[in-house]
């Protein structure tokens, strides 16, 4: 009786590589530093970068591969089925000492200066596989007219420290595709710098700081302001635009010190840009730190509460004159979901078609994920997220369009947010704002708005806290709460949610998870984002979002 | 020695650059054989291969083997040859001269080469500073198009060829390989990361063969004269053909010399026919035989010693370019050891670190010495730093080659680095007389 | 070759060819399948111009090849023989490598400098002279060698050099 014949072996879609003689399966086309990551093995690098081109160049990764006499660098080694590497023998750690022996003999010793201290892949090197002494003892080269210089608006240079791994120009070219950076002169006096009169000034300059190894390139913005190991870490999302790209908010005792950008390949990868970037200190403002009421033209402080109870009041009166069809709510591109769906039921608690989110389209950004170049449309980070939770005018009812043009005038105008688009400073916008007979606001910074309402609610920044924003790609992001608003402010949506238990609608104990879980039930194509979800690095919520066209 | 100069013929002859010199010489006769007698490329290769050719240049690799690894299938990319005449390593000027005395020898030695390379563009990578020796191929060059030697369907054949002339800019470092074919992409000559090699993956992406400039006028006399011939001359089948030698230093008769390839170190210095000894009758005290990057002979080593691959390197040194440099007993050796050191740190391309780095404080260190302010752990110092800066600490051996000079004094002449250290002034030479020795 | 070439000098104006430099630029590009292989071959030209390759005239080449500014200040500063500021009206250099070396190119250089009255990298103050050390220049046998502009002067001795500097203009 004959036998079938035993079916191909399946294709294997994983390589196997032995390190240390213990085999893993890796997939194909990543790098041997990346593999080595997989097992667990950390192999010293400081020109590799999962995202540049490989140039080998500073001799950090030198591993021994069976078959080679010779050390060979892990990163430019291809990976390939059975390879087997050694990174634990004798040659490797020597050969790992004697290159950082010889990045040290010329690099100054600036550590108690220096901004990189603590995130310097140098020290951690140095400490992890240097020699524990130094044997130099000539003139350290030094790039004179180089250091404590600004290359760019934004970024300082120290050449002096530079290990001349060329991540930087790399950078430059290879994503930002500007190409300012290059070597200049050769040898042990090779320089990193730009052209004479074209400085380091793409939309991303900074990143070339974030990607130098040392402290080199820094920034002008985080200079001397502290030292990256008191910082807290706080995962959030970047406020500048609708792209959404994942940040980390660098704070302490209620300060921000910076933001630095959070990996998200599918957004923005590992870069953040300028613009977003610098935006950090933005967050420490606070002009209103208490909540307003307008009494004929005097100014008074009030408590939270019966701010709010103003608003609820004045809110109930005009139903019970004019209709809810005189009450406009004005959402943001700058809140929270949460927050937008809250003011969305309030007005629909009420009966009010009249609501509305601004679409300011003031600059095009863009930014590279791993795999393309995503534009952002929208100066506000939850443009989509806004309109997905129903902030758009009713069948007949008016949106903020109909307000600006003189259209329609409505006798009560709920802002959510003070600063919700340039047009909230503009004189003769806010104008006709204030021609409804009352306006409320929440607010952080004064602007023609603040200055013109007749409450304002002290409210919180980015970092003061927790929410979730829908980006240009349909994305729903996470972004959590670095520290408390100092009181009485606090967050938009506990503030909405004060008010709408006073017009009788809403729960004053609801959490922003609370409030997901309403909007997983009530609103379309939200239904799968989760708290794992968001916590696992945000879901694309399901439909399309088409952009409507620009104020 | 052969009974008349191959390489040589036509250098010091009136007018030896001309096209018709070179023609009325049988000149482009082994050219005018492949094409219209019918050799395929595959056939010039196999004589190149049989010939046993060893590259000129400095490492000495097999020529037919090399062009061989040129894949078969280039998917649709061309080939390009690369005659490499960047010639800067410290002691060699014999590329000089068979540009600026011989320049179709070489051509025609290139032609045949890119016929079997199946090569249509190639270049001729020439140092910024040979102005004249650029000069005179662009001129031999146009001489070649005018007799159809170059250019569309030569000599009738399906065979076309272009030869462009570049100009280096100053970078010893342009002689590397891949340093030369990143210069030619218009770039800094960095060199590359082999794998892969060039012959894979070379100039604007395509597979590219580096021959240098003696080498392709090797070619020219294999291909006119028969591999078997080639291969007689010589030392033995490892080491054949003849070679030209660049002797300077302090002997009597410096300059290039043609010989079969091996002959013995102390005929090119003190032969009637070569260098003629020592000058002022001084005696010798150290020889590099190589070029810089060679490792360092003491007289006492050359005494049996065949100038060719296998000789030199049978005595842990290498043939490198030929350049052969003579020193004599008045020589501080720490004094020629730093100034080594100083061309390599000067030359090093800066790319990675060992070499950056190790070049720089080698010579740092070695200044020190030479100055009198050596320190007693400054020698063992010297040899570990070089010791770690090569055997695949680099991306390319010119770090190798840099410690050559440094290991190879020290080892030999430790005596004189401690003499320096301890009495903080040279053993010999003229500084050796004005500090005194404290007694 | 010891000053340290970092700064590409401006020239304070626009730097643009004329038109047989435009010419021999074209021809030369049609040697290479791109633009950038003509770098080397064009900054010569430039030099060939000006004596000098400015700020404005890296740019200028930068425009013409479509290449970045910095790319071509990073190729001019690695080769040593790109002028990036005006020299003399004859460069003088010196090979001081080790066969020139142990020949006396030391001598040679103390020599020219005492007469000259400057030293490595500087032009005398009537602009006919500037001195530069060289690496090996394959002069060997002609030992100490040297160039003046592109031309070999070899081998070299002081009272040579001082009737050839009296000579030239």
């Amino acid at each position: 009786m004959s036998t079938p014949a035993p079916p191909p072996a399946a294709e294997k879609k994983t390589l196997t590589i032995v390190f240390d003689g213990k085999p893993i399966e890796v997939p194909p086309g990543i790098n041997l530093i990346e593999a080595a990551k997989l097992a667990g093995i950390e192999i010293p690098h400081f020109c590799f970068h999962p995202r540049l081109s490989v140039v080998g160049q500073c001799r950090m990764c030198l591993v021994e591969i069976e078959g080679i006499p010779k050390i060979q660098a892990a990163c430019t080694t291809p990976i390939k089925d059975g390879l087997a590497v050694k990174t634990t023998t004798e040659k490797v750690r020597q050969s790992r000492a004697a290159n950082m022996e010889f990045l040290l003999i010329n690099h100054p010793l600036d550590c108690p200066i220096c901004d990189q201290a603590g995130e310097c892949k140098l020290q951690d090197n140095a400490f992890g596989y240097g020699e524990q002494r130094s044997r130099y003892d000539e003139r350290k080269r030094q790039y004179a007219g180089y250091d404590r210089t600004m290359i760019g608006p934004h970024v300082v240079a120290d050449m002096t420290r530079c290990i001349q791994c060329t991540r930087c120009i790399r950078f430059c070219e290879e994503i930002a595709g500007t190409g300012e950076l290059t070597f200049l002169d050769r040898g042990g006096r090779t320089l990193v710098w730009t052209h004479d009169g074209k400085p380091l000034a793409n939309d991303w300059s900074a990143c070339a700081a974030d990607v130098c190894p040392v402290g080199a390139l820094t920034t002008k913005e985080f200079r001397f302001r502290r030292r990256v190991w008191e910082l807290k870490k706080t995962p959030s999302v970047c406020p500048g635009c609708n792209i959404g790209c994942n940040i980390s908010i660098e704070n302490r005792d209620s300060v921000v010190y910076r933001f630095l950008p959070r990996l998200n390949p599918a957004v923005n990868d590992y870069w953040l840009c300028d613009y977003g970037r610098f935006l950090s200190e933005s967050l420490n403002a606070r002009d209103v730190s208490k909540a307003t009421v307008r009494h004929a033209s005097e100014v008074r402080d009030a408590v939270v509460p019966a701010a709010v109870e103003r608003i609820a009041s004045e809110i109930r009166s005009t139903i019970e004159t004019e209709g809810p069809s005189a009450i406009f709510f004005l959402g943001s591109a700058h809140l929270s979901n949460e927050e937008n769906f809250l003011l969305r039921k309030i007005a629909d608690h009420v009966g009010c078609g009249n609501r509305d989110v601004v679409v300011d389209r003031s600059r095009v950004r863009r930014m590279k994920s791993k795999t393309e170049w995503i534009e952002g449309d929208h100066a506000g980070a939850n443009y989509a997220g806004a309109r997905d939770m129903g902030l758009s005018p009713g069948p007949g009812a008016h949106g903020l369009a109909d307000v600006l043009e003189g259209k329609w005038t409505p006798q009560v105008v709920v802002a959510a947010d003070a600063s919700f688009a340039a047009a909230a400073d503009d004189p003769e916008k806010v104008g006709r704002l204030r021609s409804a007979r009352f306006l409320a606001v929440a607010a952080r910074t004064e602007n023609a708005l603040t200055r013109a309402a007749d409450v304002v609610l002290p409210a919180a920044s980015l970092a003061q806290k927790e929410g979730s924003f829908t980006n240009v790609q349909g994305r729903v992001q996470w972004f959590q709460r670095a520290f408390l608003a100092p009181p009485p402010a606090r967050a938009h949506w506990d503030l909405l949610l004060l008010l709408g238990v006073a017009l009788g609608w809403g729960d004053r104990t609801w959490t922003p998870a609370d409030i997901r879980g309403r909007i997983r039930e009530e609103v379309e194509g939200y239904d799968e984002v989760t708290e794992e979800e968001l916590a696992g690095g945000g879901l694309m919520r399901k439909g399309l979002f088409v952009s409507t066209g620009a104020v | 020695m052969t009974s008349e100069p191959v390489l040589l013929a036509r250098v010091g002859r009136d007018r030896s650059q001309a096209i018709d010199t070179y023609l009325a010489d049988g000149g482009y006769g082994a050219l005018k054989k492949v094409l219209t007698g019918g050799w395929t490329p595959e056939a010039v290769t196999e004589e190149v291969k049989k010939s046993g050719l060893r590259g000129r240049g400095g490492a000495g690799f097999p020529t037919g083997v090399k062009w061989g690894f040129v894949p078969k299938d280039t998917k649709g990319k061309p080939v390009y040859l690369l005659c490499n005449a960047d010639e800067s390593e410290p002691g060699t000027f014999k590329d000089r001269l068979l540009m600026e005395e011989d320049p179709h020898q070489m051509l025609e030695g290139q032609i045949l080469s890119a016929y079997a390379l199946k090569c249509r563009t190639s270049y001729i990578y020439i140092r910024g500073e040979f102005f004249h020796g650029a000069r005179v191929l662009q001129r031999a060059i146009d001489e070649a198009y005018e007799k159809g030697f170059l250019g569309e369907n030569i000599l009738g054949s399906r065979f076309s060829h272009d030869i462009t002339v570049h100009r280096g800019a100053g970078a010893y470092i342009c002689g590397e390989e891949t340093g030369l074919i990143e210069s030619l992409e218009g770039k800094r000559g960095q060199p590359r990361i082999k794998p892969p090699f060039p012959a894979v993956v070379g100039v604007f992406g395509a597979p590219t063969i580096v021959n240098n400039v003696e080498t392709l006028c090797c070619v020219t006399h294999v291909v006119n004269r028969g591999a078997d011939w080639f291969a007689k001359i010589g030392r033995n089948e490892k080491n054949t053909g003849p070679k030209l030698y660049c002797l300077s230093g302090h002997v009597n008769r410096p300059g290039v010399y043609e010989a079969p390839m091996g002959l013995q170190m102390k005929e090119l210095l003190f032969g009637e026919d070569y260098g003629r000894g020592m000058k002022d009758g001084r005696k010798v005290k150290a020889v590099i035989p190589g070029g810089a990057s060679a490792a360092m002979l003491t007289a006492k080593e050359i005494e049996d010693c065949p100038l060719d691959f296998d000789g030199l390197a049978a005595k842990k040194s290498m043939l490198g370019s030929a350049a052969i440099i003579v020193m004599n007993e008045d020589t501080c050796i720490v004094d020629a050891a730093t100034n080594l050191a100083k061309f390599f740190s000067h030359e090093s391309c800066g790319q990675c670190t060992p070499c950056r780095e190790g070049t720089p404080w080698l010579h740092r260190v070695l200044s020190r010495i030479e100055g009198g302010d050596g320190r007693a752990e400054d020698v063992e110092l010297l040899e570990k730093i070089s010791n770690q800066m090569a055997n695949g600490m680099t991306i390319c051996v010119f770090s190798d080659a840099a410690i050559a000079p440094v290991l190879s004094s020290i080892e030999k002449f430790r005596d004189e680095y401690r003499y320096h250290v301890e009495n903080k002034r040279c053993l010999v030479g003229p500084r050796a007389e004005a500090i005194p020795v404290t007694a | 070759m010891t000053s340290r070439r970092y700064a590409v000098l401006p020239a304070g104006r626009p730097a643009e060819f004329p038109p047989e430099a435009l010419s021999r630029i074209d021809r030369i590009l049609s040697r290479y399948p791109t633009k950038q292989a003509a770098l080397l071959p064009v900054l010569w030209v430039a030099q060939e111009t000006w004596g000098w390759i400015s700020r404005e005239a890296a740019e200028e080449v930068a425009r013409i090849l479509e290449l970045s500014p910095a790319h071509v200040s990073g190729v001019l500063t690695f080769y040593t023989m790109y002028n990036l500021e005006p020299v003399g009206r004859h460069l003088l250099q010196f090979c001081t490598s080790i066969s020139c070396h142990i020949a006396g190119a030391g001598g040679l250089l103390d020599h020219c400098r005492r007469r000259l009255g400057i030293d490595l990298g500087q032009t005398t103050s009537d602009g006919r002279f500037t001195m530069v050390e060289v690496e090996c220049i394959a002069g060997c046998d002609r030992a100490p060698s040297m160039m003046i502009d592109d031309t070999y002067h070899e081998p070299m001795d002081p009272s040579r050099l001082d009737a050839l500097l009296e000579s030239l203009p």
